[in-house]
């Protein structure tokens, strides 16, 4: 970086010369020191996945999800910053409940996703600010059923104008992440954190944009993607933190859930299987920071 | 009564002189729901040994126009939970989203595994005392929900729960409750059926539902704003809440009908 | 002379992505004296050291009880933890009042882990600057979670934090294993043990010095109780069969 020390860089909200705003590219920085997170989008439905490194023996296992659901059919997961993290959380809640209480429906994903770049990107702005030390990966199913209103107490007139179009298909699994600039794009496999390098190419090998991939063996690939981005830092413990969610049909009826410990385990036996006879893999190794950052 | 309702229940010109202005408002004193439009009737419960079994009939009503008939007065909270609008059926709406903004919210806080959720899950004493601080607030507002509710399920101890809170924000517990009208035709019966929390001791779950059926069709007899269809839930321990919506009352008996004089189409 | 341009204030990242002004707050931490947080199946179980500014004064309050559930122990600015024990208290009473249910630990800790999050990215605010052990019972039974100024919260076993809480730490690793089926008084003579280790060479844990916060669940159900002074005699007695009745020694600070 070249521009560092110029002083274009200790504020929010300032270009440099050359176009830059140095804060948001160190917030960046906060990302990549940050355990992999993960999101796969399949044909019937989106799997996040998330490499959480254990820095303490004393921490309780299986507690500190860190995976949060978001009005009841959408997953976020982030790599940087936790409490970054979970204050995008709490936002995503507060525009979920709000767009509730305007159209009385659940938010869809991709308004969402859109809401929250644009928090994001506020934060971009002022120099009172910092920005999101945080890349967050938004998951979720829209219903492909018809809704009733929120609060519908009955089933309407059978007959007359009803607004409905013959034939009309909605829904589907959505996956987005939303970037420290405010910056996010639609996803078929999205990766970020520390071991984003070798989860991306491990994604592009799994022809996602063909929609052929089913939820199950997403949950396979998410997990044998963490393992393998976590052969850079081989060195520390971490646990597999995994979700999903599906279509109204599938395993979790259009809910973002955890993965079942049976699936889960199975999906972690697989994947250090496949782990076994490969050598590893070389990466540029990013230098680990502070608590803050897993 | 003229045809300026912006002039219902306020002090008459005529009797008190004009309103002095300069004393509050330009345009007078702000006011609020005076009377509920579409309006659900009685909503009765019985609590049994292991459960409470809790009915409500499908009809929403505009003035005596019998509006919309298949209208879910019973609404699932969760598992062990299940809440009966009386009164005014856009309250209850605003209410039942309400309820389910708090039911989402609730869930955000879940942990991993299944048996600690169902311990953490609010039960029915707490959303009692919920919905009890929210109709309280919005009386002392002037601007009172106009509902009737009766909380139904268990309570944290597991135990069969029943409570009422009211547009006023009072709230009550008893072994039998009834809104509306249920409160004079049901609440008789249903009393006689389960005087105290002894007797509710020894009530099984069919007879419970045997009473509330009975008094169903007492309460559609009489109650001229009532339905033959209605809606019945059964919250029991360790089993997932019953909700059937589309009950029929069975074996009707109109023949009394005949005997009776002085109105309607007959000739006397 | 060198100077570090990024430290000035929270909203400022280095080149490298860290927040100067959280890391040291979180040395804040480190200046006040330990405390030690255990939970077992049935009990969560607080132990700290109190520091006097000198010998004639009182001395420092370290565990909060915040509802009849559970408390906190601090270490940090003593200030900056009355100001979240404060807010907790109001968040749990009103939960007691809305619903008629004690707050859940988990969800306590989340909402000083966000409030503390705004004060790292805000310009104004600074981070708390202090560390928080919370410990107590709900309707999931016993839990312990530790809060730093960084708006970090996490679910422990068992966690020491302040000056020299890393020997405190070393301990509780060495014994994790022993802690889950631990009865009451167990629990609490690890902790004190835990405690101990974080002692310098020339001082002792005293009648004086020393906090317990003890709180149960389940057939053990006991409500959570601050026990210091006289009441705690006996602890240090059966924990610490060959002590003497030390004084304590020099060089003692306060927290900030």
């Amino acid at each position: 970086m070249t521009s560092i020390g110029t002083g274009y860089d200790l504020s929010n909200s300032v270009f440099s010369p050359d176009g830059r705003n140095f804060q948001v590219e160190y917030a960046v920085k906060a990302v990549e020191n940050g355990g992999t997170a993960i999101g796969i989008r399949c044909k019937d439905g989106v799997v996040l996945a998330l490499e959480k490194l254990i820095h303490s023996r004393l921490l309780k296992k299986d507690a500190n999800k860190r995976i949060a659901t978001v009005d009841r059919k959408v997953g976020v997961v982030s790599a940087g910053l936790l409490p970054d993290g979970r204050h995008f959380v709490s936002r995503a809640r507060d525009e979920a409940a709000q767009w509730r209480s305007i159209y009385k429906s659940p938010i869809p994903t991709s308004s969402l996703a859109d809401r929250m770049g644009g928090y994001v990107q506020a934060y971009t702005l002022y120099s009172s600010v910092r920005p999101f030390g945080v890349t967050a990966i938004v998951g979720g199913w829209d219903s492909e059923a018809e809704l009733g209103v929120d609060g519908q107490v009955g089933s309407g007139p059978k007959v007359g104008a009803g607004g409905k179009r013959e034939g009309a298909k909605s829904g589907g699994p959505y996956l987005y992440m939303i970037e420290p600039s405010g910056l996010y794009w639609g996803y078929y496999g999205a990766a970020t954190g520390k071991g984003r390098q070798a989860a991306k190419a491990e994604l592009e090998k799994l022809n996602l944009a063909d929609g052929e991939i089913s939820l199950e063996q997403g949950v396979k690939e998410a997990a044998r993607i963490i393992y393998v981005a976590h052969e850079d830092s081989k060195d520390k413990e971490f646990e597999l933190e995994m979700t999903w969610v599906s279509s109204l049909e599938g395993p979790t009826k259009g809910h973002h859930q955890e993965v079942p410990k049976a699936l889960r385990e199975e999906a972690e036996r697989l994947a250090k299987k496949s782990l076994e006879p490969e050598d590893e893999e070389e990466e540029a190794r990013v230098e680990g920071g502070d608590r803050m950052e897993e | 009564m003229n045809h300026f309702p912006h002039g219902w229940g306020r002090p008459r010109d005529d009797v008190y002189g004009a309103y002095n202005h300069a004393y509050l408002q330009p345009d007078g004193s702000k006011q609020h729901t005076q009377s509920p439009i579409v309006t659900g009737t009685s909503v009765i419960a019985v609590k049994f040994k292991d459960g409470v079994v809790i009915a409500a009939d499908n009809l929403a009503s505009y003035g005596s126009l019998a509006r919309f008939t298949d209208v879910k007065r019973l609404r699932r909270f969760n598992s062990r939970v299940v809440l009966g609008f009386g009164g005014d059926v856009s309250d209850m709406q605003h209410l039942d989203r309400l309820l389910s903004t708090l039911s989402i919210r609730e869930d955000y806080s879940s942990t991993a595994s299944e048996s600690d959720n169902a311990a953490r899950e609010l039960n029915a004493r707490n959303l009692h005392t919920y919905l009890a601080k929210v109709m309280y607030k919005r009386r002392s507002e002037f601007n009172p929900l106009w509902n009737a509710i009766l909380v139904v399920g268990l309570d944290g101890e597991s135990q069969p729960f029943l409570a009422t809170v009211d547009l006023l924000g009072t709230t009550f517990s008893a072994p039998t409750l009834a809104t509306g009208f249920g409160a004079h035709l049901a609440q008789p019966i249903l009393r006689r059926a389960v005087p105290d929390e002894a007797a509710v001791a020894e009530m099984t779950r069919e007879k419970a539902v045997g009473v509330v059926r009975e008094c169903m069709k007492v309460l559609f007899y009489r109650d001229a704003r009532s339905i033959d269809k209605y809606s019945m839930a059964v919250v029991e321990k360790e089993k997932e809440v019953e909700l059937v919506e589309d009950e029929q009352l069975e074996q009707q008996s109109w023949a009394f009908a005949e005997g009776i004089k002085g109105y309607g189409t007959q000739t006397v | 002379m060198f100077r570090n341009n990024y430290d000035n204030d929270s909203v400022t990242f280095s080149p490298q992505g860290r927040i100067f002004q959280v890391e040291y707050a979180q040395e804040a931490v480190k200046q006040g004296s330990v405390v030690v947080g255990i939970v077992s199946k049935t009990h969560a179980v607080l132990a700290a050291l109190k520091r006097n500014a000198e010998e004639l004064s009182s001395y420092q309050k370290k565990i909060i009880e915040i509802d009849t559930h559970y408390g906190i122990a601090l270490a940090g600015l003593a200030s900056d933890a009355r100001v979240l024990s404060n807010f907790m208290k109001q968040q749990s009473l009103a939960s007691r009042l809305t619903y008629d249910r004690p707050m859940q630990l988990a969800d306590i800790t989340a909402r000083i882990g966000d409030r503390a999050q705004i004060n790292t990215q805000q310009y104004g605010k600074r981070p708390y600057g202090v560390g928080l052990l919370i410990a107590g019972v709900d309707a999931t039974g016993p839990h312990l979670f530790e809060f730093q100024p960084s708006g970090v919260t996490q679910e422990m076993v068992a966690c020491g934090i302040g000056a020299r809480s890393q020997m405190a730490r070393t301990y509780l690793e060495r014994n994790l294993e022993q802690f889950e089926g631990s009865n009451r008084e167990e629990l609490i003579r690890h902790a004190l043990r835990a405690l101990k280790e974080s002692l310098s060479q020339d001082k002792e844990l005293t009648v004086d010095n020393t906090s317990l916060g003890v709180v149960g669940t389940g057939d053990a159900k006991e409500r959570f109780r601050l026990f210091e002074g006289t009441e705690i005699q006996s602890w240090l007695e059966t924990t610490f069969e060959n002590q003497g009745s030390t004084q304590e020694g020099e060089g003692m600070d306060v927290d900030k």
